[in-house]
């Protein structure tokens, strides 16, 4: 018998009318576009996609915040529509940089509040705090007032706010978001631990960082311009390009390289290069292994020496650059410029 | 380079205050509003004037009061103005951290941010005696205006009412966000003492020195010379006092309650950055 | 052992609608007691206000009744303000800091939520509204003439029901607002005192205009509270006591079920438009 569905969407579609003032006419922005998703009961499930690419706007309509234009969806069950009130008794949602609570309310208090509106008793509810305070190491904070913490310590307070009323289905929208690699770590193992414990449990974590998309997720769908390009494990996604392969080089060049000339070489499939410190950094996908020393002719013919070269196993960001045929940052750039 | 610095302080906040006063709703609407708030506020104290004396405009104290009421609508606008800014930036558009950081002098841009509200106020007060003038008989006689002294009386209250919005923004960066404007309130509490709406002799003696001690008093007491000296004259509280002294107290008292406001300000700019309260949010 | 154990019962229904109103007035509560300045604000100067029209009825030689009409009219304000503000345009406030979206996906009724911010804020309201009928009185010496103790109670009570019946009708339609919320509460005030008669007896509007008004159950509340309380009430009341109670009960369960279907109604439109969470600052 297969698994029972916790998320489930059918052809999702959801357009913004937006105006910038009021003298100009509506427009539309298509921010999602025939979005058939299954997650089951007991997975995490990883949204990946660049800034702008429909990861919130799908969390939103899974969490009853807005109706979607075309499709359906259901969560636990029910219909995000049309029984949103069953909806809600099952789900939570953190979203990274949040400022909800209050300011004037200590940690504890700002989560006692929440507990309520979930209806659990007090006693439950300060037993859990406590709990999952220790857990997540602000347990010394808890009687500190919420406007007083930092960045990492108020988006740990949100993680325990989430994980406190024990969702069927927890939506995490980028979670660690604005968080340093120490706090970071420290989210994505209390997220294991809370999945590994029940596996019941169902979690969509939406992110922009690969790699906590790989250390975490049991599938990832990859999204950009609303639309899922990609569902699978990241394993598989990765199976791919088991064909291609994947070269890190580091020159000292003049200046930066003539992209074109690489990737007129036959056999380069992607060229992409990093200035750093003192030296280039560069990106190579190629398709036999064969066409790398034409490449490292073409490093002479543009005067740039070679400091360092190994070859590395493909990652999920290559899988998005397959995929969409640009780096996640120059997506992003991209739409930054557009706006 | 420091004139510079207040200079442009003060317009770009000017101009970003005018677009988040205004821009919220069509100019239709905007009128709308504008009009209705001051003149239902006057129409309140006009019913109540007129149940009582039967409909009798033409004694000179409801030509008092009402002109009182009219110009004390700057009073609200130009404290909230200046004061509301700090809630408005810190914990709405959360840019004070940013405006603070910025090159920018502070008392400067909050009067800048006020010229909105003052903006509207104006409208309000020009709605209300135009109401005054065209309807209810008050006796405003467009040739017998005293225009200078009308007008140096506004420019001096006006710069004493921005600088007791800079007292209350001070005390607003220390405090949490209330549900309410601390200015409009303030303006409240004051109304009772600066004889707006009657004259200070209504008042038990006790409570009178504090209308003596306050520049609003003499503000509109000068106003309502410049505008209508006869019916001022029918009150006795400032009949000593020539319009000169009168507006000697006023420039004395505003000096030193801008230095006050000065002074207090810094104290609270200093505390609040002390405790790290610039970018807190107090919502409650 | 397991970290993170599941939940025993989570309570629904009426007992999670109390739950709601109190987590929900608890930051007021809690917030009233660490910034105390509200006292100063929130009592101290409305006391002076409602002073200075006093002496207003003082200055042009009103009959006494009428100080104590500005009294208890100033007092019924204090309501008003905090369904305006506390509760109304509050949930701007709730959108514009990310709260709103956290209640709305939240298994708590939206009304409970409204109550309980009126709740918290009902505190300093009562505070409020107690000493402008106490300082008031002791300082005009007003004189009350209680004809009715029970009938007085009555009034109340249901001027509060439709009171806040109206707020959290008027609290839907601020979901779908932005800054226009900010603005509209605030063109709340001077009119509605105005036709409320929240410092004459509103029978000096006309009939008509008298009658339009009580749509807002603050007029009729003030006008029969002010007949039960004052000698010279009954002559110039509005309508006769019993027929406003009348009135009343009927703005109470018209307001309290529309407040109920215009929310859910409003929730949805809301949720279709993408209003809940949008930030347009």
């Amino acid at each position: 018998m297969s698994q029972p569905l916790a998320v489930k969407t059918e052809n999702l579609g959801r357009i913004y009318k937006i105006r910038n003032n009021r003298k100009e006419k509506q427009r539309e922005l298509l921010a999602l576009e025939n979005v058939n998703l299954e997650i089951r009961e007991g997975e995490l499930f990883g949204l990946l996609g660049p800034n702008g690419a429909g990861k919130t706007t799908l969390i939103k309509i899974l969490t009853t915040l807005l109706s979607p234009t075309s499709g359906q969806a259901w969560v636990a069950g029910f219909d995000v529509t049309k029984q949103p009130a069953e909806v809600r008794k099952r789900i939570n949602m953190v979203s990274g940089g949040e400022t909800s609570g209050y300011g004037l309310l200590t940690v504890r208090e700002n989560l006692w509040m929440f507990a309520q509106f979930y209806g659990i008793p007090s006693p439950e509810a300060n037993r859990r705090i406590q709990k999952l305070a220790e857990i997540v190491g602000i347990a010394d904070r808890l009687n500190t007032k919420s406007s007083d913490l930092s960045t990492g310590l108020r988006q740990k307070m949100n993680i325990i706010r989430g994980f406190l009323t024990d969702p069927e289905v927890l939506f995490l929208d980028e979670p660690t978001l604005g968080l340093d690699v120490g706090a970071s770590r420290d989210v994505r193992s209390f997220i294991r631990r809370w999945m590994d414990e029940n596996p019941h449990r169902t979690l969509l974590l939406t992110t922009h960082y690969m790699v906590e998309a790989e250390e975490l997720c049991d599938r990832v769908a990859i999204i950009n311009q609303g639309r899922v390009l990609a569902c699978d494990t990241p394993a598989r996604l990765k199976q791919n390009l088991r064909h291609e392969i994947f070269f890190q080089v580091w020159v000292i060049a003049p200046r930066l390289l003539d992209d074109y000339s690489f990737l007129q070489i036959p056999g380069v499939k992607h060229f992409h290069q990093f200035p750093e410190e003192d030296s280039l950094r560069l990106e190579i996908t190629l398709e036999e292994e064969a066409v790398l020393s034409e490449v490292i002719n073409e490093f002479a013919a543009q005067s740039a020496r070679i400091l360092r070269l190994e070859k590395r196993e493909p990652t999920l960001e290559d899988v998005f650059v397959q995929l969409v045929g640009q780096r996640m940052e120059e997506v992003e750039n991209v739409t930054v410029s557009a706006n | 380079m420091q004139k510079s610095i207040n200079l442009r302080s003060f317009l770009t906040a000017s101009w970003l205050g005018w677009q988040i006063e205004s821009n919220w709703t069509d100019p239709f609407l905007f009128a709308t509003y504008s009009i209705i708030k001051p003149v239902a506020g006057a129409a309140i104290l006009v019913l109540m004037y007129s149940i009582v004396t039967q409909g009798n405009f033409d004694s000179p104290v409801f030509a008092y009061l009402y002109l009182g009421n009219a110009f004390y609508q700057y009073v609200p606008a130009v404290l909230t103005g200046v004061s509301w800014t700090i809630i408005d930036d810190r914990e709405h558009y959360r840019t004070l951290k940013y405006i603070y950081t910025a090159p920018v002098n502070i008392p400067f841009y909050l009067f800048g941010r006020a010229v909105a509200k003052f903006i509207v106020g104006t409208f309000g007060v020009v709605i209300t005696i135009a109401a005054g003038v065209l309807f209810l008989n008050v006796p405003l006689d467009w040739s017998r205006v005293d225009w200078p002294l009308f007008l140096v009386a506004l420019f001096l209250g006006v710069l004493m009412l921005a600088l007791g919005g800079l007292i209350l923004a001070g005390i607003t960066l220390m405090t949490a966000r209330h549900s309410y404007y601390i200015g409009d309130v303030v303006a409240g509490g004051l109304f009772l003492f600066t004889g707006a709406i009657f004259p200070l002799e209504v008042l038990p003696g006790w409570l009178r020195p504090v209308g003596y001690i306050l520049p609003i008093t003499y503000w509109l007491e000068l106003i309502r010379r410049s505008l209508v000296g006869a019916v001022a004259e029918a009150f006795p509280t400032f009949t000593a006092l020539s319009n000169g002294d009168l507006l000697l107290i006023l420039a004395g008292s505003s000096l030193v309650f801008g230095i006050a406001s000065i002074f207090i300000f810094r104290y609270c700019d200093h505390q609040a950055r002390e405790r790290g309260l610039i970018d807190q949010t107090t919502n409650y | 052992m397991s970290l993170f154990p599941p939940i025993e019962k989570k309570r629904s229904g009426w007992q999670l609608f109390l739950m709601t109103v109190v987590g929900r007035s608890y930051p007021r509560v809690v917030g009233m007691q660490r910034e105390r300045s509200w006292m100063f604000f929130d009592v101290f100067l409305p006391l002076l206000s409602v002073a200075a029209y006093v002496f207003v009825y003082r200055a042009i030689g009103a009959p006494e009744d009428y100080v104590g009409f500005v009294v208890v009219g100033g007092a019924m304000t204090a309501f008003w303000m905090n369904v305006l503000w506390s509760m109304s345009s509050q949930l701007y406030w709730e959108k514009e800091q990310g709260n709103l979206a956290l209640y709305i996906i939240s298994p708590a009724p939206m009304m409970a939520i409204l109550l309980g911010m009126a709740v918290g804020g009902l505190f300093a309201t009562l505070l409020r509204a107690i000493a402008i009928i106490a300082v008031g009185s002791l300082i005009f010496n007003v004189t009350y003439a209680v004809s009715s103790f029970w009938q007085l109670i009555a009034v109340f009570s249901l001027s509060m029901i439709a009171l806040y019946g109206l707020g959290m009708m008027s609290a839907s339609i601020f979901l779908l607002l932005s800054r226009e919320a900010w603005h509209l509460a605030n063109l709340a005030m001077e009119p509605v005192y105005l036709v409320s008669g929240m410092y004459f007896p509103v029978k000096n509007l006309g009939f008509w205009a008298a009658a339009a008004a009580s749509v807002i159950p603050l007029t009729l509340g003030l006008d029969a509270m002010r007949q039960l309380v004052f000698a010279s009430g009954p002559t110039l009341g509005f309508l006769r006591v019993e027929t406003e109670i009348g009135i009343l009960i009927i703005l109470s369960i018209v307001f309290v079920t529309a407040a109920r279907y215009l929310l859910a109604y409003i929730e949805r439109l809301a949720v279709r438009e993408g209003r809940l969470t949008e930030n347009r600052r």
